[in-house]
């Protein structure tokens, strides 16, 4: 859940009075446009992408211009632009038009929970405008600050000291991002970017902190988030139909975290527990549909529900249903193993037969009866299967479970589905 | 900061650190508070680890339930409001454990800090504590000098001391997994705490203190902690850590003892958020790569361990699998002289304990032969396979259900799973089996089914009859009148139907048979005792058995049960009764979708079914041979149970154009979830008799708590709707309400209604008295739009227009609403709600008995009123079955605390 750019930046800045550029959004008209450019004398055109989206400026991807006609040619080049970060690829949804800030300092300023300190901590530099990565480290600050307490201007004031800032920049900063922890610690947030500030002349002699861009993260566990009243959708694009659906069952009793790895997988692995999720992923790689943590004790129709939908979008393609854990310290195996064996057998009821090889490893309370009520079921789907207990190494049934996908995909599928009696 | 807010610092860190050794972190003298300890984890995990401590938890609270307890293996703990409660009552403690909701954790955490000044150490198990939360924890811990674990850990363990403080660690039986030994274990993964335990156990090796760090972004107990406690713990040898990635907790780690530290998660890198663990997803460097390379330069080693390749030193290894673990220590400690604490238990080879190839040819490597699981689930594997039919586990079911659920948002109730507007398309006989057995029925389901309630509904010389014509005569309503009879079908009556499912269950239940209308089935393996086929047959031929078997016979129904029978001599009526009801639910009990309870039972629910239906009718139409006037053999071979309920109430049979509407009428009224007040008296009346006792629990009882639980408002309002319409068409002369061409105009009739109701509205108010509602028409739920819609209503009109039938009742009442909101009665236009569907529905049924004046005023509410009771019968069924499968003993009672007084 993060947000980058100053189209809901500057918005969120206003929230403490933060100043910021003057924006406009994608709806922005030519003479809007225009005014814009008259006022500020230069505008920065740049690309809205949801979710975080970083190295931007370094891509060619922000447009400048000082008058209408360029500003528009801009807007038509980078409107619907491509990203490519890393492995990931974003797709612009429009413009934001940004009035140029005149300013002969630039500083990078950032708070986050650091775990060296465990506390909130205050990243600051007046060589900022750059990557901060590529700074040297004597031209940077980290301060931890106190979070009953807050980020205070003395903790400010030290910071720039310490960096030898130049005196014009320390009283203005000292004076506004206190602002900035109202903004993170009550909202919810986890990671709060201003790069760059750029410290603008007032005219009077002084200096006032402009943000320039805008990035944060939000904790999705944090309700306060909600207080800002973002659009759903704003975050939406993190999230496929399938992992919204689950969300949607997202309480605190009971995980229900999942993240889809391979759309075209061939193992469907409902995985219990953090550190199984963790292992079975590695192990698993592309292989695995989906990765998750459905552990936490989830009540029967919580886990049912979960199951149902995991099989109504991945079973059909799925060579191998592997459920996967630990041994459960209070994870009821019964009730959960109940849950999920009447899902499949409700999905086959609903959908008829479907051809898949089921491998199960688990430990934990009512594991006796648990892994009968599974095998019964699969017994009834006439279904091959093997269930491991926790005295088998669980890496070991993971291989397992790939195996049988390879022999699955080499014809077993085939072989299966024939002898179910269905058509692929 | 940590330097910032604790001036002190503790030994080596610069910030607060208490404990110093890995034996103060659980030990016989913690006394502990734990928080929501009445909340649902908490009830299962915190009497395991009091009793695994020999009594460590010296109360808990719960907010609201001050006096009552937690019942436990080693003694109740005792519960209050709060905490400063707790401490006034003279209880001290150093620990806290905190079970609260993630919104309530923080809040928690500074009332033990804040109320009681001994706090030294506080568990929290709580998953999805917000980032801000756990920073305030962390500053407002280090200021008090208090030592947190987790949130979202379960907590520290000591196989030294058995002592588990927190959350579930080894499960529950911590002794199982929680070997005593010499190596701690330190895991950012509760689940893989243990898991390790067991594969340290498999290799040799016991632990000593077993700490479950939890991966929130905010570890507050980290491996630096840990490391300067493991240093200091004399009975640790070497320690074992499960590492993930995210978080510098471990860059700078010292040790002076071996270590095996296992790195998980470098796939991890391709996720952009994390999954499960909050805390586990890397920033720029610290990502599993990064701490593989870690652990490497401080446990002097320059790969990751292997079988194939088992790089150690004697400062310890690295692995990336925890099967590995095991192998890796023996192999450091081996280099240190130490060997492992006990001969290995086990392996951790592929041993699968159940599974079937299902006749392919599979390659060796998946073709694995089944091993025998180990103790003690072997022997409970054992004795399981031996049961036949679900158990299901028992908790308390005060307002909950598993047989029915409605949705809120669209008030549609479900049963067993399914939409009563689905249900309304079903027969009343597979609504009964789907309550019940909880799947769909066939025809051969249907036919048997039906014939056992064909050959129960006629009454004569039943007492039930008489108990309900003497309640009837004394003007009781119809609730009650049924109610008298019920009590006749007590225990007695249907022992004998129980025992004989009972026999048929322990000669079948591990013969193979899986569907009870298996074709062809061999009898030649079922060899009952002499006292078994007592229970069977009898001397001579019985005519209720008879009467059944021939009704079977011309229904064509299929069973094995009844073969069978039919190969020892004279079956009993119950052995047949039985034979009928096991083999509806054969399937579905062999599945184990259903309780061996439900099974045995299920021929006392057809008992009442019958009797309910039949006692609806007075006594004098119940004759030696016939109900109703229809011979009881033509009953037995031809008639459907929705025909019959059809009968009873309206005293003919039924075309199916009015069959149709009288089914829809009859699955539409089957629940309305646990909440209603029909379904509240039935559960009671389980609770009452205990459920845990599930024998002893009178189902006859259970459905007169449903019966005596309507009334004139609740089943019985049925009637006002149609008391209104009656008033709207008494003056017409409207013969069909079926008949398109009924020449009425009812948008004109509506006005008419509107403009009146329109005045006495105004005249009401001018007077300060407040409206009367029109019955059938709005709904709580289902308002606020421009035009509103109940979706129940919605859905039966489409089945109904789909059909070609037409009611004018309900167009009437869409005519209404329409006509309210332009006569500017109401701000919207109203919906039509699912009451004013039923009303319509049985009114048209009525309305020609009505109309000719053989059905009075009053006959038409106590049909109304029946109608209600033979649908609701259904879910009250579902839900008396399901209570006494789940609940508790005296479950849906309230608490003290939770009642208030009015003077």
């Amino acid at each position: 859940m993060q947000i980058t750019g100053m189209l809901f930046g500057a918005k969120l800045l206003k929230l403490v009075d933060f100043p910021t550029a003057e924006v406009r959004g994608p709806e922005a008209c030519d003479h809007e446009i225009k005014e814009l450019i008259a006022r500020h004398g230069e505008v920065f055109v740049k690309p809205i992408f949801r979710g975080g989206v970083g190295k931007k400026g370094k891509s060619g991807l922000l447009g400048r211009a000082k008058d209408l006609n360029t500003a528009l040619k801009e807007k038509e080049r980078l409107y619907f632009v491509e990203h490519k970060h890393g492995n990931a690829v974003a797709k612009s949804q429009g413009v934001t038009f940004e009035g140029a800030v005149p300013a002969e300092h630039e500083v990078y300023v950032s708070i986050a929970d650091s775990t060296k300190y465990r506390a909130p901590t205050l990243t600051i530099t007046h060589h900022g405008g750059m990557d901060i990565e590529e700074l040297p480290k004597e031209q940077i600050v980290e301060i931890p600050f106190d979070p009953l307490t807050g980020l205070k201007s003395f903790v400010i004031t030290n910071a720039l000291c310490d960096l030898n800032a130049p005196k014009e920049i320390v009283s203005p900063l000292a004076q506004n991002l206190p602002k900035l922890w109202d903004l993170f610690h009550h909202n919810g947030m986890t990671t709060l970017e201003l790069n760059p500030i750029r410290m603008m002349p007032t005219g009077k002699g002084s200096l006032i902190p402009v943000a320039c861009d805008f990035k944060c993260g939000f904790d999705r566990d944090d309700p306060r988030v909600k207080r800002l009243n973002l659009p759903n959708d704003l975050f939406a694009v993190d999230y496929s139909d399938f992992e919204q659906e689950i969300n949607q069952l997202r309480t605190y009793q009971g995980q229900s975290d999942v993240s889809v790895i391979n759309a075209n997988g061939t193992i469907l692995a409902p995985t219990f527990g953090g550190g199984a999720n963790s292992l079975v992923t590695e192990f698993l790689g592309d292989d695995a549909i989906i990765s998750s943590d459905f552990g936490g004790n989830p009540p029967y129709e919580k886990m049912r529900d979960v199951m149902r939908i995991c099989l109504k979008h991945w079973l059909k393609q799925s060579n191998v249903l592997f459920i996967i854990g630990g041994k459960a310290n209070n994870t009821d195996i019964f009730v959960t193993f109940r849950a999920m064996a009447d899902a499949l057998r409700e999905y086959v009821s609903e959908r008829g037969p479907t051809p898949v090889y089921v491998v199960i490893g688990r430990g934990g309370p009512q594991l006796s009866r648990g892994l009968l009520a599974f095998k019964d079921v699969l017994d009834s789907l006439s279904l091959p299967y093997r269930i491991f207990g926790f005295d088998s190494a669980m890496t070991d049934v993971v291989r397992y479970a790939q195996a049988a996908d390879r022999w699955m995909k080499a014809g077993g599928r085939k072989m299966l589905a024939r002898q179910l009696g269905i058509e692929e | 900061m940590d330097t910032l807010i604790n001036k002190q610092g503790s030994g080596k860190f610069k910030y607060f650190v208490g404990i110093n050794s890995l034996a103060e972190m659980a030990t016989c003298k913690d006394r502990v508070c734990v928080l929501n300890i009445l909340g649902n984890e908490s009830r299962g995990v915190t009497p395991v680890s009091h009793a695994y401590s020999g009594g460590n938890v010296v109360f808990g609270t719960s907010p609201g339930r001050r006096g009552e307890v937690l019942e436990t293996p080693a003694g109740d703990i005792p519960v209050y409001n709060n905490v400063r409660e707790g401490l006034e009552d003279g209880h001290t403690f150093n620990t806290g454990v905190v079970y609260l909701p993630p919104a309530a954790v923080r809040d928690g955490v500074f009332e033990l800090m804040r109320v009681n000044s001994d706090i030294k150490k506080i568990i929290i198990l709580t998953e999805k504590v917000s980032v801000h939360d756990a920073r305030e924890i962390r500053a407002l811990a280090q200021q008090r000098g208090v030592d947190v674990f987790g949130a979202n850990c379960l907590g520290v363990a000591d196989a030294w001391n058995h002592i588990r403080i927190g959350g579930a660690l080894g499960g529950d039986k911590p002794e199982e997994s929680l070997r005593k030994g010499s190596v701690a274990i330190y895991s950012n993964s509760g689940n893989f705490t243990t898991t390790m335990a067991s594969y340290l156990a498999a290799g040799g090796w016991g632990t000593t203190t077993s700490v479950s760090s939890g991966k929130d972004l905010y570890i507050h107990f980290a491996p630096a902690e840990f490391a300067n406690a493991f240093d200091h713990d004399a009975r640790t040898k070497a320690a074992v850590m499960y590492i993930e990635p995210g978080g510098y907790y471990e860059a700078n780690l010292e040790f002076n003892k071996p270590v095996v530290a296992c790195v998980v998660g470098r796939w991890k890198a391709k996720l952009t958020r994390a999954v499960g663990h909050a805390g586990a997803i890397a920033g720029s460097g610290d990502g599993a790569e990064a701490k593989e390379k870690w652990f490497q330069r401080i446990l002097r080693v320059d790969g990751i361990y292997s079988p194939e390749n088992p790089i150690v030193s004697q400062a310890g290894a690295v692995v990336t699998n925890i099967a590995h673990i095991p192998a890796a220590l023996t192999a450091v400690m081996k280099l240190n002289g130490i060997e492992p604490d006990f001969a290995p238990e086990g392996d951790l080879t592929l041993k699968p304990w159940f599974g079937d190839n299902q006749g392919l040819p599979l390659p060796p490597e998946l073709d694995i032969p089944l091993v025998e699981p180990i103790q003690p689930y072997k022997d409970q594997i054992a004795e399981l396979s031996k049961q036949v039919g679900a158990t299901f586990p028992r908790e308390s079911m005060k307002d909950r259900s598993g047989s029915s659920i409605m949705d809120p948002k669209t008030q549609v109730t479900k049963v067993s799973g399914v939409s009563i507007l689905d249900t309304a398309k079903y027969p009343l006989a597979s609504n009964y089996m789907l309550a019940l057995i909880h799947e769909t029925s066939d025809e051969n389901d249907l036919a048997l089914f039906n014939t056992a309630i064909a050959t129960k509904v006629n009454l004569f010389g039943d007492p039930a009859i008489a108990a309900a014509d003497g309640a009837r005569a004394a003007g009781n309503a119809p609730n009650t009148v049924l109610a008298a009879a019920c009590t006749m079908d007590g225990p007695r009556r249907v022992d004998g139907a129980r025992k004989a499912t009972d026999v048929l269950i322990e000669l079948f239940g591990h013969s193979g048979l899986h569907a009870g209308d298996q074709e062809g089935f061999d009898f030649s393996a079922i060899k009952p005792a002499p006292q078994q086929l007592a229970v069977l047959i009898g001397k001579k031929a019985d005519p209720q058995a008879e009467l059944m078997m021939s009704g079977l016979k011309a229904r064509g129904a299929k069973s094995v049960f009844v073969d069978y029978l039919r190969t020892l001599g004279n079956p009993t009526g119950d052995a047949v009764l039985a034979a009928i009801s096991t083999t509806i639910c054969w399937s579905a009990l062999i599945r184990k979708k259903i309780s061996r309870t439900t099974a045995r039972n299920l021929p006392w629910y057809l008992h009442l079914f019958a009797t309910i239906i039949g006692a609806s009718v007075d006594g004098a139409k119940h004759t030696a041979d016939s109900f109703c006037g229809v011979p009881v053999k033509e009953l037995a071979s031809k008639w459907t149970t929705t025909e019959m309920a059809y009968l009873a109430l309206l005293g003919e049979k039924p075309t199916p154009d009015k069959l149709f509407p009288f089914q829809v009428l009859l699955g539409l009224i089957i629940s309305n979830g646990v909440g209603t007040i029909s379904a509240q008296g039935a559960k009671g009346a389980v609770s009452a008799d205990g459920p845990e006792s599930p024998e002893r629990v009178q189902i006859n009882k259970a459905m007169i708590g449903f019966l005596t639980h309507t009334g004139f408002a609740h089943g019985g309002n049925g009637f006002e709707g149609i008391q209104f319409l009656i008033e709207q068409f008494g003056g017409t002369d409207l013969k069909d309400a079926g008949d398109p061409n009924h020449g009425l105009d009812l948008k004109a009739m509506g006005t008419k209604f509107a403009e009146a109701f329109g005045a006495e509205k105004k005249a009401r108010k001018g007077v300060g008295e407040g409206v009367r509602n029109i019955p059938g028409v709005n709904h709580p739920v289902f308002k606020g739009q421009v035009v509103n819609k109940d979706p129940r209503e919605v859905y039966l009109s489409a089945l109904f227009k789909e059909r070609g039938e037409t009611n004018v009742f309900h167009d009437f009442y869409s005519a209404l609403v329409q006509a309210l909101f332009d006569t500017g009665v109401t701000a919207n236009v109203f919906c039509v709600n699912i009451d004013a569907v039923i009303a319509a529905l049985l009114l048209k049924l009525l309305w020609p008995r009505y109309r000719s004046g053989a059905f009075s005023e009053e006959a038409l509410e106590t049909a109304a009123f029946t109608a209600f009771l033979f649908g609701r019968m259904v879910g009250c069924a579902g839900e008396i079955d399901d209570h006494i499968n789940r609940g508790r003993n005296m479950d849906t009672r309230t608490p003290a605390s939770q009642c208030t007084h009015v003077s």
